[in-house]
């Protein structure tokens, strides 16, 4: 155990309270290319320690940063913790207990952690002459970026744990200025990825800012229309917040229990996918991560919870409290997925929306949604013609209800899903 | 810190960097939330974190919040432009010694946190009511002091409060739900709070959730739009302010690029963004780049006279650096961003630009938005509108979201309110968050409306 958590500990085993230690440190190296060229580059360190502390039913909470506080700095963590408890109010819930937490698959790469500085420079200058090699009237702009991160939960139940992991991220942008179009790429990884991604990346961008170029606002449109999985992201992201046990502790949820009928789709929280940057084998508080079925064949079955909440709703942590030293843990995703139907929709021939804006001015609990529509196309014979710039309205939960799933499933970061069927309208 | 100053310099020479940048900051706050009357947080922490940027025709950038690794991010800094080698070149002007404090009535340090903690239950206890099934107050507040260095000799120390404050409520009825909210916030003390009308507000927001309980949809199509100051202020922030943030422009990612001087908008409509504007949460008194900040003029009259810039843009472009330079923590690097942006007041009276509408939308309340710099199109939300019919404000509607292309709205405008207020403080996301603020009088322009009916 690194020093200063063990001290922390021994001091804390003096004290009469429950407490819980989450500390993470790491280092991060991005690279940012503006207009072909490598413009910014940085490499960042991090370190960090949270207390949390349990006293008389209320809790209290402070941090400090660094992992080599002097031994007075430390004192002065645990007083601060602790008179806060005391005047705090928060609820304090207990921590979780000691169970076996099973390790997730390729969630760290050795050739991340130690790939020399130099080196990923290197890659970005590389990705920056791809860039100029492959660009057409486009300009071109994007990032690379490695990361790798150790967090560690220690508590008074017996809780210590502690996990290594990292991420690649791979960005590109392309903007074509007359007519006007842009086209982007995202993508993220838990392990060094081949020039072929760079690749694939810059290729994206270009081929989507061209169609966008192209694109029109297509004539009013009321009917079955198809979403990529991008769109599936913001349209499910207004739903999303329905299902934070917070939200629903607190009213602010469709939901007050678990079993409304809501559709025919089977959506899933599932921080055990191996090798996926959403994934991992334990939470901000030590539960071990799960596989969370939280609507089943169009029924709500669970919430995303922490152990606090599940505790005010009497059900079982999911394993989803998020966590950075700075916070109490809060609750989140880490992998959503929905899982394939069987539909066949790769070659459907009609309207498709690929892309989607604006999904955060949208109203979760009333479920109405107008997103600016930035890319679709109507497919006919084969034939593609791309529009923009309308606006695809509705509301989720009727979208929901009758929508059917394609069998083929794309991944956009920690988003998985295939294309989506609906009744949709565009204005 | 001297010594760190000094370590810097000869880092420098060492590695031969001729421009090099570093901020230390501290940063101390406390943070409360209450929903429905339980306390879900209460926090009061400080850290000091370092960032430091060399610049070798490119920019090399670390970050430490350890300080036994302090010394070492600036040495990083140094050896990553090095690596860089570009050709870019930066602004960098005559050195700055200077300390600035932004001035507050009643400091918030000077509050006990127990005094926070009644705050948010009184405003609890306020928004209580027939109808409202969640509650939510949350307050927060912080210091940040930066010690600002360059490599010219610049040395700047800056202090800057920030207070913020505000309340949300849900209203449920026969399965239909609706929220409503309401913030506060400026470089401010805790006289901010004093001079808040707690029992108007908190009416207010109950009020208007129960309102759009029994708001229909709106209509869809395009139409004439009534924005309120609030909405204004999204609209001016999404529509203009962000494609005139010359980095986006220098990158080929805003419609306006290549288009200064030329008349983008209609006669009479003037835009500023002003960092210098006491008390507003988007204040600040120098940039992260140690540039003081300035009222900067975006449209004069119609025409696009300026860009917001930092360093870099400001020497591409050959324009006067202006200080909207603005990173999210000393872990960021600063990108061009807006501070308070607004529109002047015009000359119309809120009825008289009622009177011209037929048929239309009076829409109020900022619910967040988003642009498409590149392509010109901006989204963004509004809390609640009425229907507008021959010039009468009619029934409610409810969730509404508004899309139109930067260089139609602003040139479809038709009429510029008197009442311009600039009191609607938020966070704006380009992949790092900064407090700002923004408003308007109220204006009458042409929109997408996407409702439901």
């Amino acid at each position: 155990m690194i020093e200063a958590v063990e001290k922390l500990a021994e001091m804390l085993e003096h004290e009469n309270v429950e407490w819980e230690i989450f500390y993470q440190f790491g280092r991060s190296g991005s690279f940012k290319i503006e207009r072909e060229t490598l413009e910014r580059s940085q490499r960042k360190f991090y370190s960090g320690i949270g207390l949390r502390v349990g006293l008389n039913g209320r809790l209290g909470f402070s941090y400090i940063t660094g992992l080599h506080p002097r031994e007075e700095n430390l004192e002065r963590l645990v007083k601060r913790a602790l008179k806060l408890a005391k005047i705090s109010e928060v609820p304090f819930r207990g921590f979780p207990v000691r169970r076996r937490v099973p390790q997730v698959e390729g969630i760290y790469d050795r050739e991340i952690d130690e790939i020399p500085f130099e080196e990923a420079h290197s890659l970005a200058l590389q990705y920056a002459e791809l860039m100029r090699e492959k660009k057409g009237k486009e300009t071109l702009s994007g990032s690379l970026s490695f990361a790798v991160g150790t967090s560690g939960v220690v508590n008074s139940n017996g809780i210590e744990l502690e996990e290594r992991s990292t991420y690649m991220g791979v960005s590109a942008y392309a903007v074509i200025s007359e007519p006007p179009g842009t086209g982007s790429y995202r993508q993220s990884f838990t392990s060094l990825q081949p020039v072929e991604e760079l690749e694939r990346a810059v290729e994206g961008a270009v081929d989507e800012a061209r169609l966008s170029a192209s694109a029109e606002k297509l004539e009013p449109y009321s009917g079955e229309l198809v979403l990529e999985t991008e769109a599936v992201a913001s349209v499910m992201d207004v739903f999303m917040s329905n299902l934070y046990g917070d939200e629903v502790y607190h009213g602010r949820s469709r939901f007050s229990k678990p079993g409304e009928a809501i559709g025919n789709f089977t959506l899933v929280d599932d921080s055990t996918l191996p090798a996926l940057p959403g994934s991992y084998s334990f939470d901000g508080e030590g539960t071990p991560g799960q596989r969370t079925v939280l609507v089943e064949d169009g029924v709500v079955r669970n919430f995303l919870l922490d152990h606090t909440y599940a505790s005010f709703l009497d059900m079982e942590s999911t394993g989803n409290a998020l966590r950075t030293f700075r916070s109490v843990p809060y609750i989140g995703t880490s992998n959503v997925v929905i899982e394939p139907g069987g539909e066949s929709l790769e070659d459907y021939e009609g309207v498709i929306v690929r892309k989607v804006f604006g999904e955060h001015t949208a109203n979760p609990v009333s479920g109405d949604f107008s997103l600016t529509v930035e890319l679709g196309y109507v497919v006919k014979n084969g034939e593609l013609k791309p529009f923009k710039d309308n606006m695809l309205v509705g509301n989720v939960f009727e979208l929901l209800r009758k929508m059917e799933v394609g069998k083929d499933t794309r991944r956009v970061l920690s988003f998985l899903s295939p294309r989506i069927l609906i009744e949709g309208r565009l204005v | 810190m001297e010594w760190l100053v000094k370590r810097a310099e000869e880092l420098a020479e060492k590695h031969g960097i001729e421009y090099y940048e570093v901020r230390l900051v501290r940063v101390t706050s406390t943070r409360l939330s209450m929903s429905n009357g339980q306390l879900r947080e209460l926090s009061s922490d400080s850290e000091l974190g370092i960032g430091a940027r060399a610049f070798n025709g490119a920019w090399g950038f670390s970050s430490a919040n350890d300080r036994e690794r302090f010394e070492k991010a600036i040495e990083t800094a140094m050896k990553i432009a090095k690596l860089s080698r570009g050709s870019a070149r930066i602004y960098t002007g005559n050195p700055v010694k200077d300390e600035v404090e932004l001035k507050v009535k009643k400091p918030f340090t000077e509050v006990d946190v127990e005094e926070k903690l009644s705050l948010v239950k009184e405003i609890d206890g306020l928004l209580a009511g027939d109808g409202i099934v969640s509650r939510n107050a949350y307050y927060g507040d912080s210091i940040v002091e930066t010690l600002y260095f360059n490599s010219l000799g610049s040395e700047i120390r800056t202090v800057v409060p920030r207070v913020r404050f505000g309340f949300s409520v849900t209203a449920k009825e026969s399965g239909e739900m609706q929220n409503f909210w309401k913030s506060f916030g400026g470089t401010l003390g805790w006289e901010l709070i004093e001079k808040t009308d707690l029992n108007f507000w908190t009416a207010h927001v109950r009020e208007k959730a129960l309102e759009l309980l029994r708001a229909g949809s709106p209509p869809s199509g395009e139409m004439d739009v009534v924005a309120d100051p609030e909405l204004t202020g999204v609209f001016i922030h999404e529509a203009l302010g962000h494609a005139v943030e010359a980095d986006s422009v220098k990158n080929g990612d805003s419609i306006l690029a290549g288009r200064l001087g030329e008349r983008i908008a209609v006669d009479g409509l003037n835009v500023v963004d002003d960092p210098t504007l006491p008390g507003k949460f988007g204040s600040y008194p120098y940039d992260d780049e140690g540039i003081k900040a300035k009222r900067v003029e975006i449209i004069r009259d119609g025409v696009l006279v300026s860009y917001l810039n930092d360093r870099e843009t400001a020497e591409y472009f050959g324009l006067e650096p202006n200080g909207h330079a603005r990173a999210e923590s000393y872990a960021h690097q600063p990108l061009v961003r807006m501070g308070n942006t607004y529109v002047e007041p015009g000359d119309w009276s809120f009825e008289e630009i009622l009177e011209e509408v037929k048929n239309g939308l009076y829409m109020l309340g900022d619910k967040g938005g988003q642009v498409d710099t590149a392509n010109g199109t901006f989204t963004f939300g509004a809390k609640i509108g009425y229907i507008v019919e021959n010039g009468e404000i009619r029934e409610p509607v409810r969730d509404v979201a508004l899309s139109g292309k930067i260089l139609n709205v602003l040139k479809n405008i038709r009429a510029i309110g008197k009442d311009t207020r600039v009191e609607f403080p938020g966070y704006c996301g380009k992949g790092q968050w900064v407090p700002v603020d923004d408003g308007g009088p109220h204006i009458l322009t042409r929109a997408l409306v996407g409702g439901l009916k």
